[in-house]
């Protein structure tokens, strides 16, 4: 992918839910302390880190070294993760980047009381009965997951607030998390490559 | 035969247990391979920990694992049995300073489940029983009592009510309801004296008005008289006097043990063998007398280790203080694995830390240490005994575990974590292990991992 042959690699750290699985890495980091060493690399300000990716989401602060001081995740349900979104997407036969798109023409967000994905699912469905747009359903959807995600990062989140992973490639998830968070977030090129840059930067040190 | 300390798998220990039987390493009655309880017990989970390869982790495995049968041949030789429940550091002390009288924790059942293979079996039991998995894993006990496979039946039932745990007492209230009599005693929330109210110091440099002291006074003294009912034989100062001495033997051995660890360079004893050794303490194992032996075995080999400059782990991991025990035993070999050694713990057994005044009349020193007992006072001050000890300890990440279910951890954890981050200025986080925590090993892995690397990147800072 990135076009190196393996002579170039002098030290490898392997990072994610899988880093235990990496027979030939030098050693493994938690993706908390590689999304943090990406966004300082990208972005030396950044003092926030909201990071949702497809299984999990975390709320990550920095201090002005770009060193991690507190994180708060979620790893125990699909609410405030892209797999909530790409099911509720599937719900409105929709794929994940056409939820995205929907949501650009919503009017009025609609309301999710619920965070949980099987009774969101419910919720959608008593939405679209009760003849509420699909466009605005698809935003409150993105509304769901991004207040799901600061009620999980506790404490208000210093600015500026960095926005990484999958989820952060939709332009809709990024509205609605200025909207929940009150100010804007920035976004990397490549976001859902920030951990992988991370790796790649604390594997330099080692060599 | 010794060994570079490790830590090894169940199989690699029945290799080395066998070894060292042929070599005439002499082992305790109860001694011989951890695999058998595997086969005869069932306790499957055995098989997912690790274990210190010391012949005194050896010794401490074995007799926590043949507890149950030791309460058989007791019961066998007509020794009464008393089921201590929430007593705060009080009535296995009194129980044992009768004659042919052992006090053993029911509600240490709630390990059961965590060692057996069918690990749900006990729980959907207690479930079926009434006690559903919104109320801590203790309920095992319920199930544990109805089919009688665990422990023999107690001869009499002591539990504390009051400011003790709301779960325990409504466990233990459905316990009485399906046929066990239960001898309550009344527990005052502790409370710091008025200006001139009349008050008492507590063990661990704590203060209660001194109406608190003998109203849990009184409370003992009808445990203590059913107590010598038991056995026909009155349960005098004197008697109570030499009981207290003979804990605070065991309580000693148990000091002796912490320091030598914690505040050790490295790990010289894993944080599960320290887990466990805890809870030693807390009931005997239901022999008081082998209780001591067996820390007093861990004490030497930890010794032996901190002079040899031996450890578990590079003697560069970070330092960690545990907060609260945790459902699945499996987690504890996390910290290890993920590169921390244990230099302090609040398993929540503080009541047998400290050691019982011996300068007072002893029901009157009970009392007190029964009001000293973190679960009965403000969270505040349990947050500022684990600051001092963390201090002490020189301590670099906090972890706070959760029990699922177990009310007190959901208001307590969230503080207990922000407090000691904020005072001590250490990362600190709260995990939340259930009693089976195979499928969330990763998450958890992640969230130890990830502290450790703060502590980590902090030290290099
Ligand atoms: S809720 Fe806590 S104190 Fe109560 S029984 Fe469970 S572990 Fe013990």
């Amino acid at each position: 992918m990135a076009g190196l042959d393996g002579a170039a690699i002098q030290s490898v750290v392997a990072t994610g839910y899988g880093r235990n699985r990496v027979p030939f890495a030098a050693t493994t980091i938690t993706e908390i302390t590689c999304h943090a060493r990406g966004v300082h690399h990208l972005d030396p300000a950044a003092r926030s880190i909201v990071e949702i990716g497809g299984q999990d989401s975390k709320a990550i602060r920095l201090d002005e070294h770009g060193r991690v001081r507190d994180f708060a995740m979620n790893d125990r349900c699909a609410a405030g993760t892209g797999r909530f979104l790409e099911m509720l997407a599937s719900r409105l036969a929709l794929d994940w980047s056409g939820l995205d798109e929907l949501s650009q023409r919503s009017q009025r967000p609609a309301v999710m009381s619920n965070t949980c994905v099987v009774f969101a699912e419910t919720e959608i469905i008593g939405l679209l009965a009760e003849g509420v747009a699909a466009a605005d359903i698809a935003a409150g959807v993105q509304h769901s997951v991004a207040t799901r995600v600061v009620a999980m990062a506790g404490r208000a989140l210093d600015p500026p607030v960095v926005f990484t992973g999958g989820v952060a490639l939709q332009p809709g998830m990024v509205r609605a998390l200025e909207g929940v968070l009150g100010c804007p977030v920035r976004v990397p090129a490549d976001p859902q490559f920030t951990g992988a840059l991370g790796a790649a930067i604390l594997a330099g040190g080692m060599a | 035969m010794r060994e570079t300390p490790r830590q090894i798998c169940l199989e690699e220990w029945d290799q080395r247990q066998a070894t060292l039987a042929r070599q005439g390493g002499g082992e305790p009655s109860y001694g011989g391979p951890l695999g058998r309880h595997v086969e005869r017990e069932g306790n499957g989970r055995l098989r997912q920990l690790r274990f210190d390869n010391s012949t005194a982790a050896l010794r401490l495995w074995n007799f926590l694992l043949t507890e149950n049968q030791r309460l058989r041949a007791a019961r066998a030789q007509g020794e009464r049995l008393v089921g201590a429940m929430k007593d705060l550091g009080t009535v296995p002390v009194m129980a044992y300073a009768l004659p042919r009288v052992r006090a053993f924790y029911p509600d240490g059942a709630w390990w059961t489940p965590c060692l057996m293979e069918c690990t749900d079996r006990l729980l959907n039991q207690a479930e079926a029983l009434g006690a559903d998995a919104t109320t801590c894993p203790v309920r095992a006990m319920l199930a544990a009592f109805q089919n009688g496979e665990h422990f023999p039946r107690p001869d009499l039932l002591v539990c504390s009510a009051g400011a003790i745990c709301d779960d325990f007492s409504a466990i233990a209230q459905r316990l009485e309801r399906l046929g066990s009599a239960v001898l309550w005693w009344e527990m005052p929330r502790r409370r710091e004296p008025e200006t001139g109210e009349a008050s008492c110091a507590l063990p661990g440099g704590l203060r209660a008005p001194a109406d608190q002291v003998e109203c849990v006074r009184d409370e003992l003294r009808r445990v203590a008289i059913a107590l010598g009912r038991l056995v026909a034989t009155e349960l005098t100062a004197e008697r109570l006097r030499d009981g207290i001495q003979s804990a605070n033997a065991v309580r000693r051995e148990l000091q002796a043990l912490r320091e030598t660890v914690y505040a050790a360079a490295g790990a010289p004893l894993p944080a599960l063998e320290m887990l466990i050794a805890e809870m030693l303490a807390v009931h005997f194992c239901s022999d008081r007398d082998e209780s001591r032996v067996v820390l007093g075995g861990l004490v030497q080999e930890a010794t032996r280790r901190v002079a040899a400059r031996q450890s578990v782990v590079d003697e560069t991991g970070i330092r960690v203080y545990w907060v609260n025990p945790v459902a699945d035993l499996r987690a504890m070999n996390l910290l290890e694995t993920c590169g921390g050694q244990l230099c302090g713990s609040d398993f929540m057994f503080t009541h047998a830390l400290d050691l019982i005044p011996e300068d007072l009349p002893p029901l009157e020193a009970l009392a007190r240490t029964a009001l000293a007992d973190p679960m009965v006072g403000p969270v505040q001050d349990r947050a500022r005994r684990i600051v001092q000890e963390c201090r002490r300890y020189r301590v670099e990440a906090v972890v706070v575990s959760r029990i699922p279910g177990a009310s007190h951890c959901a208001w307590e954890g969230a503080y207990l974590r922000e407090h000691l981050a904020a005072e001590l200025g250490v990362p600190a986080v709260e995990i939340e292990v259930p009693p089976v925590c195979d499928a969330l090993l990763p998450a958890l892995r992640t969230r130890l991992q990830a502290v450790l690397e703060i502590a980590q990147s902090r030290r290099r800072a």
